[in-house]
């Protein structure tokens, strides 16, 4: 048992005391986990970079190199930039001229209407979840568990309505229209998680403030805010991935003008009768991950943080 | 036998050398203190000792062996956290049984021993709570009692009072040392607080910047100290320590310049080896003699604050020159602000420094 | 102390305007009357007013009481009553309607698409099996996506060089299309060209399907789920595992805890709070699997879930209002079900 043991902690398994570093073995290990769990995205982002012929082979094509021999060629691709141009310009009639696709401004809509759709339910949800955490209403917990409700209901249920109402006030095909209803969809998770960050916060230090008679704006901003820093963060990340990717209220509320990547990718890929189009949906999904990874990529430092300081009680 | 022993232990965290060349060796039954300024290297030391910092080089020894490879599980010691570590999620009782699990003893006798030491330690009525929902003191009793639950090599406490309010210091201070005399096993006790190692201490390991100044009994601290730092450390009012011009020593009587004006004070025989130099003397607050007229061997300064203390009063005077000495007087003797005074030194307190900051003393 | 006034009670009937109670009932009424009998044109506008209302009984109430609170929580509600309760209030009208999108006719029939639902629909075997292929969705892609996050965590739970770039990698799948991974599973799990059938025919000898019965297809589905979501679980869990302070850990090691007993009396009680989290938001996405479904299998091979069953009622049937009992049975099993996650998680965090 304690050779077991010993061997665990040798490999950086395990580690005694408090030592928090757990050294290269863990690394060793961890990278084979993380690979291995990052291979169905890599397929992807292999595929973006195919030749159409090499996209459907038997045997399926793995890899862009022959890592020196390792890879036997008849697994081996030759990697092309090609499907990255006809993401933005191609032939669309047989025996036609490229033409632009509009990807250009679907992404930028996709960019558009997911940040600011984020943020501003970042901006009336702190502000919401600090009024639920420190002035809780008389069945608070109700009020909270009914917004809870509003992300329950499949979106199809929502959906008509809106599209009713949308149709009626010329909201249907506007950047508007489908950022508010972002918005709606982003605060109840929003305020469902800042509010247990206020609520891991002393007030103590709020209180000091307001005996040294600071306004209550200025204990919100200058005492509160800062401390859960983190927590935005977090939340601005987990409501951009969701937003970032929602497929069917784009769908059925965005028009030409405002249509996001998601739907824009759907069309691209099934339309013309001839199957799924593999590269060109590959390096859709290649380009479009590139922002919503990077952001993640440079906020993850807080995610950790921030969740940690917003749910756990101490 | 339950001891300690740590020979030339340094502890490296990168460039910083946060202790260096620490010499440490506790008795079985003894109880030694660590005690410096925050920062010092001491919670280091104790921490190497538990295992869970591993020294750099030097060797460990508890109950005899080298322990410096061994994970705190393997060396079978109790501490004492300055946080107190209590486990959130667990009953104060289940808390103080923790230590036991690994001695696989049947329930009835965990009950008991858990019994046991939380009457010791007036534990009883709150076994059932959890950390959150008792007072800082039990909090700390709780710590106190899940060390002593079991029979290990020895103890640490690392700040095991800086937590309390000055009261409850107070008694746990002679509860803590109650419980210890009757372990008869090596202690460690890491504090920054004098009051506290002088009272609970059989000896004092006094600390800074990483390396071991002093060590000594209490008294040894406080009558004999080895440098300039422990001479300011132990003491409060703090000693006073005033720079002067050796000239010469005769007849056991040292010729100093002291604020522009010859001075001669009754010194220790050691001194007459010095070669006239600029020395440190160090007299305590409370080794002055207030006398009517100027002398040879007095000093001359001028009261400028005066602060009762109670049965004492405490005097800050201001020489010529603006030395600064405290002076502290019985409550009978009444000093007015701005009145000269005339202070002779006693000679048994008075304590000589040679350059380097180093004691001279036979 | 932080400044709690709670509010002296206004009488519900003072027709005063900071009353936000009677706010909120006419506004809820008003909507109820204008959804039901207005044209939709008119309805919005009657819902905006009421909104408005709601809102300026709030502001008023808190300017008046110094309260802040309603001030802080005004902008959400006002957002979340236009967006997202009235669109509800109105499916939920919608639902005693006999109403398809693509006519124009509508009629009140009062419990009957209920009725419906609940008799004839429950009594076909296919809408029962829909419900338990949801039932059965739901433990399997929940319960995998929790163990498998709860192992990814607890991978990456202490400091090691590079964790910071190989955490990225196991986040990544979380920020993946619907669309895109799901077509790409659909390519993976293909007989002729997916490495997977590739492998097995290469190891069996012979064809391999993976989706061609019910077992292989439900755990196509799960996997895919599982592979997507665990990263979410993941993220909260191991939130839960740094948070745990370092001293603990070191006073076990000194007690001589057993790694298990450590487990269970230590690190467990930090990430329980997390996990329920995580379990109630992957539960109430589970409900409403059918992205996956849709793309994966078409509902073949049984394995129709309800929130399928719902677009295909909806959406591709038009049939509207039976759509929205429908879906209103469905919020009731999960209120009932959130509520119950709730109750435990409560009474965990009171009982210790």
């Amino acid at each position: 048992m304690s050779n077991l043991s010993d061997l665990l902690e040798k490999l950086g398994l395990a580690r005694k005391g408090g030592v928090d570093n757990a050294g290269w073995g863990r690394t060793l290990v961890v990278a084979i986990v993380s690979f291995i769990y990052f291979l169905p995205v890599l397929m992807i982002i292999f595929t973006a970079f195919k030749p159409q012929d090499a996209a459907l082979s038997v045997p399926p094509t793995l890899s862009p190199t022959s890592l020196f021999g390792l890879i036997p060629d008849q697994y081996v691709f030759t990697p092309t930039l090609e499907n990255f141009g006809s993401v933005f310009s191609r032939v669309m009639t047989a025996g036609g001229q490229p033409e632009p696709t509009g990807f250009d401004r679907f992404f930028f809509n996709s960019i558009v209407i997911s940040s600011v759709s984020v943020l501003l339910a970042l901006v009336i949800g702190t502000l919401a979840s600090y009024g639920f955490s420190r002035y809780p209403l008389k069945g608070n917990d109700t009020y909270l568990f009914i917004i809870l409700t509003t992300r329950m209901l499949p979106a199809i249920v929502v959906i008509i309505p809106v599209i009713l109402m949308f149709r009626v006030v010329g909201l249907s095909g506007s950047y508007l229209g489908i950022i508010m209803l972002y918005t709606a969809f982003n605060l109840a998770f929003t305020i469902w998680m800042m509010k247990s960050f206020f609520d891991e916060l002393s007030t103590d230090v709020e209180d000091a403030a307001r005996i040294d008679g600071s306004s209550e704006t200025k204990v919100f901003f200058k005492i509160c805010l800062p401390q859960v820093v983190a927590g935005l963060a977090a939340t601005f990340v987990f409501g951009l991935i969701l937003t970032w990717n929602e497929f069917l209220f784009a769908l059925l509320l965005t028009g030409v003008d405002t249509r996001t990547v998601p739907v824009a990718m759907n069309q691209a890929v099934s339309s013309g009768g001839r199957g799924t189009d593999w590269t060109l949906l590959a390096s859709i999904e290649t380009l479009f991950l590139i922002p919503v990874f990077l952001v993640t990529f440079f906020l993850q430092g807080h995610l950790l943080r921030g969740v940690t300081f917003g749910t756990v009680k101490r | 036998m339950s001891t300690i022993e740590i020979r030339k232990v340094t502890k490296k965290f990168g460039e910083f050398q946060a202790v260096k060349d620490a010499d440490l060796s506790v008795k079985a039954g003894e109880v030694v203190c660590l005690l410096g300024p925050s920062g010092c290297g001491k919670t280091t030391t104790l921490r190497m000792i538990a295992g869970l910092e591993s020294a750099t080089s030097g060797d460990v020894l508890i109950a005899g062996q080298r322990m410096n490879e061994l994970s705190p599980e393997k060396r079978d010691i109790a501490m004492v956290f300055q946080f107190y570590a209590l486990y959130p999620a667990l009953t104060v009782g289940e808390n103080i049984a923790m230590p036991l699990h690994y001695e696989g003893v049947s329930p009835a006798e965990k009950k008991a021993r858990v019994g046991m030491v939380a009457d010791i330690l007036h534990l009883t009525g709150v076994l059932d709570r959890l950390p959150g929902h008792i007072s800082e003191g039990e909090k700390q009793r709780v710590a106190v009692a899940r060390a002593i639950v079991r029979d290990p090599n020895c103890f640490l406490f690392d700040e095991p009072l800086s937590r309390l309010d000055v009261e409850l210091r107070h008694s746990m201070r002679g509860q803590i040392k109650g419980v210890l005399s009757n372990l008869s096993k090596a202690t460690v006790i890491v504090t920054h607080d004098q009051l506290e190692a002088l009272t609970m201490a059989d000896r004092i390991a006094i600390m800074r910047d990483g390396v071991i100044e002093q060590v000594g009994t209490p008294h040894e601290v406080f009558a004999k100290p080895a440098n300039v730092f422990v001479a300011s450390f132990i003491g409060t009012p703090q000693m006073n320590l005033v720079e002067a011009d050796l000239r010469s020593v005769k007849d056991g009587k040292a010729e100093l310049t002291f604020d522009g004006a010859p001075l001669a004070i009754t010194v220790n025989p050691a001194v007459s080896a010095l070669k006239p130099s600029k020395v440190t003397i160090g007299i305590r607050p409370r080794a002055f003699a207030p006398v009517s007229k100027a002398g040879k061997s007095t000093i001359t300064a001028m009261a400028e604050l005066i602060e009762p203390m109670g049965a004492e009063t405490l005097i800050h005077a201001r020489t010529k020159s603006g030395n600064d000495i405290r002076v502290v007087v019985p409550r009978e003797k009444r000093v007015k602000m701005g009145e000269v005074m005339h202070l002779e030194p006693d000679a048994a307190q008075t304590h000589v420094f040679a350059d380097g900051g180093k004691a001279v003393r036979a | 102390m932080t400044v709690r006034t709670s509010p002296t009670p206004i009488s519900f009937f003072a027709p005063s305007a900071d009353n936000w109670k009677l706010a909120i009932f006419v506004g809820v009424i008003a909507t109820l009357l204008a959804t039901l009998a207005l044209p939709a044109a008119a309805a919005f506008w009657v819902v905006g007013v009421a909104a408005a209302l709601i809102a300026a009984a709030f502001v008023v109430n808190a300017y008046r009481r110094r309260y802040y609170g309603g001030l802080l929580v005004a902008p959400a509600i006002a957002v979340l009553f236009v967006m997202n309760i009235f669109p509800l209030l109105w499916s939920l009208g919608l639902s005693f309607f006999a109403y398809q999108s693509n006519q124009q006719s509508i009629r009140f029939v009062g419990l009957q698409n209920y009725v419906k639902v609940l008799t004839n629909d429950l009594a076909a075997e296919a809408n029962w099996y829909a419900l338990i292929n949801t039932a059965m969705f739901v433990v399997f892609t929940v319960s995998a996506q929790m163990i498998v996050g709860f192992l990814l965590a607890m991978l990456f739970a202490k400091q090691f060089p590079l964790r910071r770039y190989l955490l990225i990698l196991v986040l990544t799948p979380m920020m993946l299309s619907v669309v895109a991974s799901g077509v790409f599973f659909t390519y993976y799990y293909d007989p002729t060209f997916g490495i997977l059938s590739y492998v097995m025919n290469n190891l069996t000898g012979q064809q391999f399907i993976l989706m061609d019965n019910k077992v292989g297809a439900v755990a196509g589905i799960v996997f895919a789920d599982a592979w997507m979501w665990s990263p979410f679980v993941m993220l909260l869990v191991l939130a839960g595992l740094v948070s745990v302070p370092k001293y603990l850990y070191e006073a076990a090691a000194i007690d001589r805890v057993s790694a298990w007993r450590q487990f269970w009396t230590i690190t467990f009680p930090y990430i329980r709070g997390l996990l329920m989290l995580a379990l109630l938001f992957r539960t109430i996405e589970a409900f409403k699997l059918a992205d996956l479904v849709i793309l994966l299998t078409k509902g073949g091979n049984d394995t129709m879930t309800i929130s399928y069953h719902l677009i295909r009622i909806a959406n591709e049937q038009n049939k509207t209002s039976e759509g929205a009992a429908i879906s209103y049975v469905m919020l009731f099993m999960v209120i009932v079900l959130t509520n119950l996650y709730l109750y435990l998680a409560n009474r965990r965090s009171q009982g210790t």
